[in-house]
């Protein structure tokens, strides 16, 4: 049976959607298959003004921090080793951030510009001592936006 | 040539399609733009201007959006900017008054709520260029801005009640040293959060001028696809057209032919080949003028001469054009002047062969004439027969009855006479001498059966050219049938005069029951253009067409209009060309019909004068009142009107 115009159109219309899935699924599929972060987890938590974490104490090897920021704000993820306790780091001569310069304060890794609901992994090699995770933005870490680590 | 019906029906139904533009729905629409013109787009190209209009308004209307939205974007951003300022002033107003300097923490307190409420809510703030003026803020939609929006007016509140507590506490209060730090943690979250705010901000309003671009761009692009589409289409329908027209041209019946401004044939139309058996290209460059016959180069001359100098006018005329073989086609054209068209620049003749109308019109005149003719002889004897009893009849009661038929038989004479008038022919035989305008007039009424009803007054003494007199006094004579034919018996018909600065005019007043509008305006055209006695047939006012001839011949103007006190008057305008004073001529001496008068007197009415005139009783007036030429009993001019003219 021959077939009219509009049967061809809508042919060519069909053929495109498939055309258009079977380029659309893999990509899909693909992005969510993201490579499992080895060593310990440490699920983090950002949120005005306080960082949240799901293990205060973590053997000593590889640890994976998973970072949500839940906002409201962009904030910041650092990870210092020191002796100091989380809320007694020394700051800057503005007496607002955090001098990551001074003695007693290794500074080991940072997430800068974590935007509400971005998650991002810092895989770090931790030698066990006492670690302080925390915001280093104007006033966040004075506001309360710090966590200890213990790695044993 | 004839068509059957299904090819009328087929042809019908093309120019319904042609009407509506040639498709349905919003096409139809299309050949109404007045950017098209004439211009008609086909059924498959319709879609193309609808489209191309929806374009131009999505991208007009999209763009007005955009450039007001990032206007108002602008100002967000530089609101937002503003935060972190006026929190550091609120701050820096706190710590002065508790160390006892000035400053006003309430007013900066009320300016670093205001943009965050704003930018939250909605509203107008001051414009940054500081004139006064306000600019409406509409409230922000985006929920990342409004979350950290939020979040800043939370800080704010707990900055303002952290100030509170100091300046109301001072600096003996014992919290006082933790409130200024909370005072400056919070200063400094604030400015981190409104930076924060002020950078989402930024990073929209560029993401969205960024995507005002590229669809600007998309459809600019889609734009330009479109108005070359369009172009190409417009150029496609109209090549379609111009075939058409070419196609109506050379297949015409018609010829149409451009003059250029001098006279030359600039264009002309192939369907020459089959009118004149010449071809086209022949023709142009010629003169139109070598095609006329030289009997009408004058009056075509004078047409296109006053056309020439009115752009846009049109005008008609009749001529015969010269066929290959010589031989003479009857044409008639309809010139436009498109001189001032740049894509014609000439006059456009629009000529259609008559030939064969023109032959059967004549052939209907001469049919005419030669029934006329004939009556005309009959009618003649049948007058000098009652003439010669009347002469002989002594008896009042008998010759009354014999002036009966007189009249009856004149008045056929007139019907006769006016068939030859309206056949076209030329009166073969004229006064060679001059007239008198009065006798004229007189002899004119005494044709008129009712010729005791009709005052004849103030005719001045002039002369009328003798080529004149017998179709004045037939036209005069009907116009006073018409007056006396349309008013009481018991009214007079005044037949009076007196010059104009370019003539004399007859007046002719009856009190009748007068005229309709209508009637008058159609009768007032008839007598300024009769029709041609083929096209007469059926018209209801054949005496004005007769009138209307009988003046055409001598360049006189005849009116009808109404009169002050009802009836009618009729207006004959007698060009200073016909006229004469009564002292440069001798007295009439018209050649009289044989047999038609025996008495010596050449004029019946000769003797008569003005408003004490009456007519004579012992003879019959009305058949002799006319000076009559010479020419022979079969030929007498005198008519008689048998039915009145209106």
């Amino acid at each position: 049976m021959a077939w009219t115009r509009a049967r061809r159109r809508w042919a060519w219309a069909f053929a495109l959607v498939l055309a258009a899935l079977a380029l659309a699924v893999p990509l899909t599929v693909a992005r969510r298959h993201e490579p499992t972060p080895s060593g310990t987890p440490v699920n983090v938590l950002l949120e005005d003004f306080k960082v949240g974490r799901d293990a205060a104490v973590v053997p000593a090897g590889t640890v994976s921090f998973r970072i949500l920021n839940q906002g409201p704000t962009t904030h910041e993820f650092i990870v210092v080793r020191t002796d100091r306790a989380p809320d007694k780091l020394p700051l800057q001569g503005d007496g607002l951030t955090v001098d990551e310069d001074a003695p007693g304060i290794d500074l080991l890794e940072e997430a800068e510009g974590l935007d509400i609901d971005d998650r991002q992994t810092l895989v770090l090699d931790l030698a066990a001592g006492s670690y302080v995770m925390y915001c280093n933005l104007e006033g966040h870490y004075l506001g309360g936006m710090h966590a200890a680590l213990t790695v044993r | 040539m004839r068509r059957s019906p299904s090819a009328e029906v087929v042809a019908a139904g093309a120019t319904r399609r042609a009407a509506a533009g040639g498709r349905s729905g919003i096409g139809r629409l299309v050949p109404r733009l007045p950017i098209l013109g004439d211009l008609r787009l086909g059924r498959r190209l319709g879609w193309v201007i609808p489209v191309l209009i929806v374009l131009v308004v999505a991208i007009v209307g999209y763009n007005a959006r955009a450039i007001a939205q990032q206007r108002g974007s602008a100002l967000v951003v530089n609101l937002a900017a503003r935060q972190r300022a006026l929190v550091e002033r609120y701050t820096t107003d706190v710590l002065l008054v508790v160390d006892g300097f000035r400053a006003d923490p309430e007013e900066s307190a009320e300016d670093v709520r205001e943009p965050v409420d704003v930018l939250l809510d909605g509203g107008s703030v001051r414009a940054p260029q500081g004139d006064g003026s306000r600019v409406e803020i509409p409230p922000a939609r985006d929920w990342r801005v409004r979350r950290k929006l939020e979040q800043d007016r939370r800080l704010i509140d707990e900055l303002i009640r952290t100030g509170d507590r100091l300046l109301e506490g001072g600096r003996a209060d014992p919290s006082y040293a933790a409130d200024v730090t909370r005072l400056r943690v919070l200063s400094a979250q604030l400015s981190s959060v409104s930076n924060d705010a002020a950078r989402e901000i930024t990073q929209q309003t560029e993401a969205s001028i960024s995507r005002l671009v590229r669809i600007e761009i998309a459809l600019g692009l889609f734009g330009v696809l479109a108005a070359l589409a369009l172009g190409l289409l417009l150029r496609r329908a109209g090549a379609e057209q111009a075939a058409q027209f070419r196609s109506l041209v050379n297949n015409s019946s018609d010829l149409i032919t451009v003059l250029a401004p001098d006279g030359r044939i600039a264009y002309q139309s192939p369907s020459v080949q089959r009118m004149l058996g010449r071809g086209a290209a022949e023709l142009v460059g010629t003169a139109l003028g070598d095609l006329v016959h030289p009997d009408d180069r004058d009056d075509v001359n004078s047409s296109l001469t006053k056309l020439v100098e009115a752009p846009r006018a049109t005008d008609t005329f009749g001529c015969r054009l010269q066929h290959k073989d010589g031989s003479w086609r009857h044409v008639e054209s309809i010139c436009t002047n498109l001189a001032d068209d740049p894509r014609v620049n000439g006059l456009v003749l629009n000529i259609r062969d008559v030939t064969e109308q023109a032959a059967l019109r004549k052939s209907i005149g001469d049919l005419l004439h030669n029934l006329a003719r004939r009556s005309q002889g009959l009618v003649d004897r049948q007058l000098e027969l009652i003439d010669e009893l009347e002469r002989h009849e002594v008896d009042p009661d008998r010759l009354q009855e014999l002036f009966r038929m007189d009249h009856l038989a004149t008045r056929m004479r007139r019907n006769v006479e006016n068939l030859i008038v309206l056949s076209g022919v030329e009166q073969r035989r004229r006064w060679s001498e001059s007239v008198p305008l009065r006798d004229v007039v007189e002899a004119a009424v005494g044709e008129v059966e009712e010729y005791s009803r009709v005052q004849v007054a103030g005719i001045h003494d002039l002369t009328l050219a003798g080529q004149a007199a017998s179709d004045v006094a037939h036209l005069v004579a009907e116009l006073v049938e018409n007056a006396t034919s349309f008013s009481s018996p018991t009214t007079m018909v005044e037949v009076s005069g007196g010059p104009t600065g370019n003539g004399y005019v007859l007046e002719i007043e009856d009190h009748g029951i007068g005229m309709s509008d209508a009637d008058l305006a159609e009768a007032n055209r008839r007598l300024a253009e009769p029709l041609a006695a083929d096209n007469i047939a059926g018209s209801r006012m054949m005496g004005f067409h007769v009138v209307g001839r009988l003046a055409a011949r001598h360049g006189i103007r005849v009116q009808l209009r109404h009169h002050w006190f009802g009836g009618v008057t009729a207006l004959v305008l007698l060009p200073a060309a016909l006229l004469g004073s009564a002292g440069e001529h001798p007295a009439m001496t018209p050649p009289v019909p044989a047999g038609v008068m025996a008495s010596p007197e050449p004029l019946l009415l000769a003797n008569t004068t003005g408003s004490d005139w009456q007519p004579r009783a012992h003879l019959p007036l009305r058949r002799h009142a006319a000076p009559a030429p010479d020419r022979g009993r079969d030929a007498d001019a005198a008519a008689e009107a048998g039915e009145p003219v209106e």
